[in-house]
């Protein structure tokens, strides 16, 4: 029988992606496929192909403005002759791309990276598909001290924060304190991951009510707060950017050393710590890592939603629960979602810029309900 | 033949309530054990103290010699393996993913499993007769499909103390004996097998032992036709029950009504 959707370019599309999955999955000598094999290919294949969609994506990214399109090569000449030059004697175009796009477009990278593979890391270690980087309390933390920076106008010129560093610096000092709280209360009430879940949406609650009362102070600086609460790229320049990209792409990178040990973790806290898993140092230190990951995330960029919470499910649904594949998956998947997100986001009403947050929701949701209406069967259970 | 596994003087405490006293008991080599006894007996705790999921609050556990209270966790992960009553929920997990995570305190790469990680896992996917369903994911199986991938995944741990948590508590009557061959060939093969279960008739069948418990102590231990009697069904489980012999020897066991007086009626 006709397969249903075998015709058109979707059809097209899969039955060329089944040849070539079937070709790179085929054994040397003919026999039994080896799952390891099978699967090692697949992690080469999710690394190199997304490494090839992020480099398209960064190149769109880069290409694209409110003011018109240029071509990719010329991008990508005054892109390169830019970081020749240093950065020194631009024309306008290399000026444009070095200052403007080029930024915005690493910490995009970094910061949609960093969020899925902190998503993942929770809903792994709390084994709740509910469970996103922010419910720990982490974003309300970060919200609260941003907007309490923002509104009311606060600076410290003394020990050298000027207002481009001030306001991540208060925004990770509220996000770790807010996790910080979490932590002991959890801990306090036995470290369940249920324990950790509700502690972390009463410290978010607290910190959301206080940023409400700053917000109701903010009087001139409202539409600032305004923008860091629903995220932008619109404040990240070079000063920045690194601060952003250099911590947040290594902490991802690094934390895949334990993907097998966030895979004993799919099958609950007791059968980890039967198979030989310290499981309390494991969670504690992992719960850390992932907090520290998205406090850096939402310190310059502010709190963008949806990418933490799907990008992980979405990884899961088309390879499996095995982290080995879904954490570098979910680095490349996050990255790109938020490159286009925050394309569209300066580019759709342009010259007003959107908040980056919505755009990301806008093009995940649909996504993401097609591949739920296909695996959701095997995905609940 | 030599004990594999002797349990002294265990206690178990959560705060005020003490969920075990004083539990005593050896065994040997190559037995399938029954651990039977009411809901709340301490059986599963009982279970979760000797796998070190809880650490004891006295006691001592010594498995094939080894004094489980000095070991670190990864290995006596080499030693004993346990099998949960259910999976829960997978995420879409694939048989073969969770049967490998079996493998895990024996892989010493950060990353990969090896060859003969597989191999061991794909002869235990064959051995319980789900290697065809290797790439499915776990949900999509049957409760019996899934209770022995459960099984499987303990099995490739290659221990020599297996735990089994009512391993038939979801089954029909066909998979419930099909769970029991499975358990009781392994413990032909040398390794021993305790398995808390609800089912009597069935653990007297398949039992070299049984362990009875009641309110956190044991209450006997001993060859299931000669320690299941009426009287120790009425005594422990508070029902009247019938006990008797089937024309292949097997003991049979079924309850009649519950013992207390027409004051303790439910209804």
């Amino acid at each position: 029988m006709e397969e249903k959707g075998a015709n058109g370019i979707a059809g097209i599309f899969r039955r060329g992606y089944r040849r070539l999955k079937e070709d790179m999955c085929r054994p040397a000598d003919g026999g039994e496929e080896s799952e390891i094999d099978r699967k090692k290919r697949r992690f080469v294949i999710i690394v190199i192909f997304g490494i090839l969609m992020s480099a398209v994506a960064f190149l769109i990214s880069i290409s694209i403005s409110s003011g018109g399109v240029i071509p990719v090569s010329d991008a990508v000449c005054s892109m390169l002759s830019a970081i020749a030059k240093g950065g020194a004697n631009l024309n306008t175009a290399e000026l444009y791309i070095y200052q403007a796009r080029l930024p915005r477009a690493v910490a995009a990278i970094a910061v949609g990276g960093g969020l899925a593979i902190a998503g993942c890391m929770y809903q792994a270690i709390i084994r709740n598909p509910l469970v996103d980087p922010y419910i720990t309390g982490v974003s309300s933390g970060s919200g609260c001290f941003a907007i309490s920076v923002v509104a009311l106008g606060v600076s410290i010129p003394f020990i050298g924060l000027n207002s481009l560093y001030i306001i991540p610096v208060a925004a990770i000092a509220g996000g770790l304190i807010a996790f910080g709280i979490t932590m002991m209360v959890a801990e306090g009430s036995g470290g369940s991951a249920t324990n950790y879940i509700l502690a972390g949406v009463i410290v978010g609650f607290a910190f959301s009510s206080v940023q409400t009362v700053f917000l109701s102070l903010a009087k001139d600086n409202l539409a600032d707060s305004m923008w860091w609460l629903y995220g932008s790229f619109a404040n990240i320049t070079w000063e920045n950017a690194w601060l952003v990209f250099i911590p947040a792409i290594g902490i991802s990178i690094i934390s895949m050393i334990w993907a097998r040990e966030f895979n004993l973790f799919m099958m609950g806290e007791e059968q980890a710590k039967q198979l030989g898993l310290n499981v309390s140092v494991f969670k504690k230190s992992m719960m850390i890592v992932a907090s520290v990951l998205t406090a850096i995330c939402v310190a310059f960029c502010g709190i963008i939603g949806f990418v933490g919470l799907i990008i992980p499910h979405a990884c899961r649904m088309a390879l499996g629960t095995d982290h080995r594949l879904i954490m570098p998956a979910s680095i490349v998947l996050g990255a790109c979602l938020m490159l286009f997100s925050d394309l569209i986001a300066r580019t759709l009403l342009s010259p007003v810029e959107l908040p980056v947050g919505a755009i990301t929701a806008m093009i995940g949701t649909p996504i993401f309900a097609y591949m739920l209406m296909r695996k959701g069967r095997e995905y609940d259970g | 033949m030599d004990n594999l596994l002797t349990v002294e003087g265990l206690d178990m405490d959560f705060g005020s309530f003490r969920a075990l006293r004083d539990i005593t008991f050896s065994l040997q080599r190559g037995l399938m054990v029954g651990l039977i006894g009411p809901n709340g007996c301490g059986k599963s705790t009982m279970m979760r103290c000797i796998c070190k999921i809880h650490d004891a609050t006295s006691g001592s556990i010594v498995v094939d010699g080894n004094d489980i209270g000095r070991m670190k966790p990864s290995e006596v992960s080499k030693l004993i393996a346990s099998v949960p009553a259910e999976a829960g929920q997978t995420f879409g997990m694939t048989v073969m993913d969770m049967v490998m995570l079996g493998r895990y305190p024996f892989v010493d790469r950060i990353w990969w499993e090896t060859r003969e990680d597989e191999q061991v896992v794909r002869e235990a996917l064959r051995t319980f007769g789900i290697d065809h369903l290797r790439r499915n994911p776990v949900s999509m199986l049957s409760s019996g499909e899934r209770q022995r991938a459960l099984i499987a995944k303990a099995y490739v741990q290659q221990p020599k103390l297996m735990l089994v948590d009512e391993p038939t508590s979801h089954l029909d009557m066909k998979y419930k004996l099909d769970v029991m061959e499975y358990l009781q060939s392994m413990a032909r093969s040398d390794m021993t097998v305790l398995v808390a279960e609800h089912d009597i008739s069935l653990m007297a069948r398949y039992c070299n032992l049984c362990i009875i418990m009641k309110k956190g102590e044991i209450r006997t231990i001993g060859d299931p036709k000669k320690v299941i009697t009426e009287d120790l069904i009425r005594e422990v489980y508070e029902v009247d029950s019938r006990v008797g012999l089937d024309e292949d020897g097997e003991i049979y066991v079924l309850p009649k009504r519950y013992v207390r007086g027409e004051k303790d009626a439910r209804f």
